[in-house]
């Protein structure tokens, strides 16, 4: 069907409306109660135009096209219409645009501008609706509002949530709930569409919400943001709600190679993040992943891309997290991997460092296998060269991803006597069963969650009686709550609070003498200060000591390049080292981080080193196709009230005899439940921008 | 990473973008502009129009002053502590700038000095008619935003020329190479970041108003306790900062100091109300300037950072507001409505019953004081050595005009905190007069310019309110100067 828009011939499709047939031509009409997902109601008369046989002009939203339309949008009766619409506007509108936090986003302000009135024109009177921030997450400041009810319609037409709608009060009409409830009550589901259709600063993100550091996108979905890797945490979260197993994990394998490992043990910054937090507890993203993982699905295989071979050799010290995953993308890219590891396994701090009964070897084992199948070359009880070495014998680049396997003992009196172990010893002699005896009576120094790894192995290989003693209050340890409760559970017996003064005996381990801390702080210079409580030492009689205060990187000093505050290889932004082609990447150049650090590392080492063979560092892979997320939430009762699953444990008197793993994956079920509560914080970005004058 | 290759790159698309990115694509160069916001204008869409000399609208007022006296004028307020050749360049091109945006359209109401009040007390009494107020296109009087229809004018002349505006794309850093700027890092709405590469980077962010850290950094105010300046939202520095990681040398910011209430949109009636030349106090109840003066915000402003705790209490009694009730303001501003007392008694008490917290009001002087926070012994004293020489009708301090010598002496009594204000930031990156970013050497960095706000260094302590329009009037200058040499330069590499 053709019309004319201004002496424009111009295609439409029956049915469609004046707007859209001219907005899609390319010809803009100013509009603020349309908005490209809703369906438009003709109230703001901002898109008045004049139509051939008729006298007024009317709103072209409303009006459908017909064949051989004549249609005037710069007609002198429209822009009067216009211009008298935006003035009415204005005229109820805050002048203080300086204070408006959406001033520069604001579709109002950009309208005004191409209308070019001025707001002088009518008797201001500005109607004055409290800002209203008892909600969580949504902020509504309605003496911006225009009334064009895009909230509305978003919220009732395109979500079905059905929570706002225009009110009448005595101060005139305005938007909100039925009887005037907070949104949790009235069954909100914060999904954002009302913030983002909104074309003023009526309706916003609540203050502190969205980072001014990040994209829009990135402030928008912080989980996502916050992950180090950016798994698409809400598309695999929906994935989960369906059951739909497959999909959801190969979600996850976009961005990383290690899903049920990550499941069993991150330390998911994502739920720190997760806006559920606001309104209750975040959702349990990492048991959910744990969840998908389980199902061992290999669909993802099927759209997995290998490129063809490139000649180039890349050699990875190292086959932990960090450098199995840029070992895996690196031969995805081509390129000839090995990878070299001086234990009997692969796994690095995984293996030897997480107990079993926390990350168990046959899920390591199977997503090792995973990595190796594209074509990584793994050499185990293998040392590596230096790389200076390994670039001389034909390698084109190397990666140092060696990790922190070295204990730290604290100089501390008696710490030379017999019974006394460091935690990466410990763990790793634990690990491949060469520790027939623990000791009857053990006492783990540190407050982290290696402290209470080493705790409850020591718990499972028997000793009797196990302590652990930490310089931290309960609430600052750095070990994770869970940790902390589990173990209680077990039974360890937890000295928060105290310093350690020496350990006792002669030759042998025979106790440890701790005294009550008062302040523990830091001060200006970042120096660590403890206070004591006078007289309150005593002595715990122990048989055994194991350091759990930290690890540091082991034999870095041979390796020929540039090393930091001691035993750590330097690198720069692009990871790599002080010398040519040598890069580094994970805890041995961050110090001990979280595996999924590690991993994030290893993606990003691994483009970095592509570049530097040659290749465009693109390791980005797509292993489902793009589907659109459905925009229909519909109701759910109760929904922001919704509690948080947790994964059933095994009962504490049966974990502690043996490494089975202590937590249960969640049932389906209980996965899609606990999927359903997330607040779907992407699906608003699916939302189309209005495109404003400036862009046509 | 997504490649982009162009002539010249202009970060932001403000008053002095839009004039860079036009200038340069009419020399010929191919020009991308990335802006943050979705709306083009930045700042400037708030304010109402700029400074111009020698242009036509002047000539045909018959307004003679010509550029070299603006200069001249300029050089003098500011004691020459500022490039005179930039000052020079920047007067010298100002009236063709303005026949230059009439060209493209923008239509401009008349050609003022900042605020108009009778002879003795007017405001900027020895300012000349430089102030280029633009026309709102629909008509109407022109107010506060009305300048949104030139910048709607000059986005429209930038996209005919060709400039492709990337929107809600902020420029994360500067490329530089060689010791050259070669291009910009950008981030679009979906946090994909694009690397841009141009021969010529002229940065134009607007200063940063909006970035209480980074005033109390470099001017030593504190944004809501001693300064109570226009934030406008995305006013963060971006450019700045920016050109400093690149190496620009470091020119002195100051703020574009004025005085106002705090939240002074929200009470603008209020904020003229008081604007009167009644009693004006500082902390400890002393006068501390000729309030016949107080219409020159420069002036103002500065003496209120000199007061204690950078504060002042602007005082009038009820038979002062029933005069100002019957017979209007003693001082008419531009910016405030013509009617204020007709809307006094509803905003006053509103605000009152809000809490608003500048404010209040008491039956006796000591009363007052003590609502507002001033010394009631000194405030006392004040008012009767006040009232006395209003009997004597004699100013004896500081020979204020006697038409304003009005007593302060029947309650109830009204009070209001005066803050100190500014429009925002000015200055940080050295240029020079053609506006190429200069290291702390004084050596230009190849490829690189700065202008508008985040490079006005050329008004010394205090806005230069002798030739009005001067903020604007900078923005669109420099911006042309820069978009002119980049141009040539990237016609030449």
């Amino acid at each position: 069907m053709w019309l004319t828009i201004d002496d424009k011939q111009i295609e439409a499709h029956e049915g469609m409306t004046v707007l859209n047939a001219a907005l899609g031509a390319g010809i803009y009409i100013p509009h603020l109660c349309g908005h490209p997902d809703l369906e438009a109601v003709g109230g703001c008369r901002l898109c008045s135009v004049e139509i051939e046989g008729m006298t007024e002009a009317v709103p072209s939203c409303m009006i459908k096209v017909e064949e051989g339309m004549k249609v005037t949008v710069h007609g002198s009766k429209a822009e009067k219409t216009r211009k008298t619409a935006m003035e009415l506007i204005l005229a109820t509108h805050p002048a203080d645009c300086t204070g408006c936090p959406k001033y520069g986003k604001c579709e109002l302000q950009s309208m005004y501008q191409y209308l070019g009135v001025g707001p002088e024109k009518w008797k201001k009177k500005t109607r004055t609706v409290p800002t209203d921030d008892s909600n969580p997450l949504i902020r509504h400041l309605f003496t911006r509002c225009v009334r064009c009810g895009r909230c509305v319609r978003a919220c009732r037409e395109l979500r079905g949530v059905k929570v706002l709608d225009f009110q009448k009060t005595e101060d005139g009409v305005r938007i909100g709930t039925d009887g005037n409830i907070s949104l949790k009550e009235a069954g909100c589901k914060f999904c954002g569409a009302c913030i983002e259709v909104c074309p003023t600063g009526s309706i916003m993100d609540a203050l502190g919400q969205i980072s001014e550091d990040v994209s829009y996108a990135e402030g928008v979905v912080p989980c996502r943001t916050a992950c180090p890797a950016h798994t698409d945490i809400p598309r695999y979260l929906r994935y989960i709600k369906e059951g739909d197993y497959e999909k959801a994990t190969a979600v996850i394998r976009e961005k990383l190679p290690f899903p049920e490992t990550l499941g069993c043990i991150c330390s998911h910054v994502c739920e720190t993040a997760c806006k559920h937090n606001e309104l209750g507890k975040p959702l349990s993203i990492c048991k959910l992943k744990r969840a998908a993982a389980a199902s061992q699905s290999d669909e993802w295989k099927k759209n997995r891309k290998t490129a063809a071979p490139t000649g180039k050799k890349a050699a990875v010290i190292g086959a932990g997290p960090a450098g199995l995953t840029a070992a895996y993308y690196l031969a995805k890219k081509g390129h000839e991997v090995t990878v070299f590891e001086s234990n009997e396994k692969a796994g690095g701090q995984c293996r030897y460092g997480i107990p079993a009964y926390r990350l168990p070897d046959e899920v390591l084992d199977r997503e090792i296998s995973d990595i190796l199948e594209v074509g990584v070359d793994l050499k185990v009880n293998t040392t590596a060269d230096t790389p200076e070495n390994l670039l001389k014998q034909g390698y084109d680049t190397v990666l140092i991803a060696t990790g922190t396997h070295k204990g730290v003992l604290l100089p501390l009196e008696g710490n030379n006597l017999s019974g006394v172990q460091l935690n990466t010893d410990f763990l790793k002699h634990a690990r491949r069963g060469q520790i027939s005896d623990p000791g009857k009576k053990v006492m783990v120094l540190g407050g982290g969650n290696v402290a209470f790894d080493c705790a409850r192995t020591a718990l499972r290989l028997g000793a009797e009686e196990v302590h652990i003693a930490c310089l931290e209050s309960r609430d600052n340890m750095t070990a994770s709550i869970e940790e902390i409760e589990e173990g209680r559970e077990e039974g360890i017996i937890l000295h928060s609070g105290y310093s350690f003064l020496r350990i006792t005996g002669d030759m042998k381990v025979q106790g440890v003498e701790l005294q009550k801390v008062d302040k523990f702080y830091f001060d200006e210079n970042r120096k660590a200060i403890i206070e004591l409580i006078e007289g309150s030492q005593e002595i715990i009689p122990v048989d055994h000591v194991i350091f759990a205060v930290g690890q540091a990187p082991l034999g870095t000093e041979k390796l020929g390049v540039e090393l930091y505050h001691g035993s750590y290889v330097k690198v720069d932004s692009s990871f790599s080292t002080s010398l040519p082609g040598v890069y580094g990447a994970g805890d041995v150049v961050t110090g001990t981080k979280s595996v999924i650090e590690a991993i994030a590392a290893g993606r990003q080492s691994a483009i970095e080193m592509d570049r530097y063979l040659g290749g465009d560092g693109d390791i980005s892979e797509e292993l489902l196709e793009k589907e659109t997320a459905d925009p229909f939430l519909g109701r759910t009762e109760d929904f922001g009230s919704l509690e948080r699953l947790y994964p059933s444990l095994l009962d504490p008197q049966e974990r502690k005899k043996s490494f089975a793993p202590v937590e249960q994956t969640f049932t389906c079920g209980e996965a899609k439940c606990e999927a359903g509560r997330c607040l779907q914080c992407d699906l608003r970005l699916n939302l189309t921008n209005p495109r404003l004058w400036n862009e046509y | 990473m997504k490649q982009l290759q162009t002539d010249v790159i202009v970060v932001a698309a403000g008053l002095s973008g839009l004039a860079a990115g036009i200038a340069a694509a009419e020399n010929g160069a191919e020009v991308m502009i990335f802006e943050k916001s979705n709306t083009t204008g930045g700042a400037a869409n708030m304010g109402m129009g700029p400074l111009g000399v020698g242009s036509p609208i002047q000539k045909e007022h018959m307004i003679s002053l010509t550029a070299g006296e603006a200069f001249r004028k300029h050089m003098y307020y500011t004691h020459y502590r500022v490039d005179a050749r930039m000052v020079r360049d920047y007067y010298f091109k100002s009236g063709e700038t303005i026949e230059w945006l009439m060209d493209m359209g923008v239509e401009f109401t008349g050609v003022q000095r900042a605020f108009s009040a009778p002879e003795a007390t007017r405001a900027y009494s020895d300012g000349e008619f430089t102030w280029h107020v633009v026309k709102p296109e629909g008509g109407g009087a022109p107010g506060p935003r009305c300048a949104t229809a030139m910048t709607k004018k000059m986005t429209e002349r930038a996209k005919e020329l060709g400039v492709k505006f990337y929107m809600e794309t902020p420029v994360v850093r500067v490329i530089k190479e060689d010791g050259r700027a070669v291009g910009v890092i950008a981030k679009n709405r979906d946090g994909e970041e694009i690397e841009a590469r141009a021969k010529a980077v002229i940065l134009a962010t607007g200063g940063f108003g909006d970035n209480p850290e980074m005033i109390k950094e470099q001017t030593g105010y504190e944004f809501g306790k001693t300064i109570f300046n226009f934030a406008i939202p995305g006013m963060k520095g971006d450019g700045i900062k920016m050109a400093w990681e690149a190496g620009a040398g470091h020119a002195p910011c100051t703020m574009e100091l004025m005085y106002q209430l705090p939240d002074n949109m929200n009470h603008f009636i209020l904020d003229g109300a008081f604007r009167q030349p009644c009693l004006w106090v500082n902390r400890n109840g002393d006068r501390f300037m000729p309030e016949d003066q107080i219409a020159n915000t420069t002036f103002t402003g500065n003496a209120i950072t000199a007061q204690p705790g950078c504060v002042a209490y602007s005082i009038f009694d009820s038979k002062l507001l029933k005069k100002y009730k019957k017979k209007g303001p003693d001082i008419i501003s531009h910016v405030h409505p013509h009617d204020l007392f007709d809307h006094f008694d509803d905003q006053w008490e509103k605000d009152l019953a809000d809490g608003y917290e500048p404010i209040c009001q008491g039956d006796t002087i000591e009363e007052l004081a003590e609502k507002a926070g001033i010394d009631p012994v000194g405030l006392e004293k004040q008012v009767e050595e006040y009232n006395e020489m209003c009997e004597a009708g004699f100013d004896e301090i500081f020979e204020k005009d006697r038409a304003y010598m009005q007593p302060i002496e029947k309650g109830p009594f009204y009070c209001c905190r005066q803050n100190v204000g500014a429009y925002g930031s000015v200055g940080g990156v050295r240029i020079n007069h053609k506006t190429q970013v200069l290291n702390e050497e004084a050596k230009v960095i190849p490829g690189l310019y700065c202008v508008g706000t985040d490079a006005c260094n050329i008004f010394g302590d205090s806005y230069p309110f002798i030739l009005s329009g001067n903020t604007m009037g900078f923005c669109l200058n420099s911006g042309r100067i820069a978009g002119e040499h980049a141009a040539e330069e990237a016609v030449e590499y």
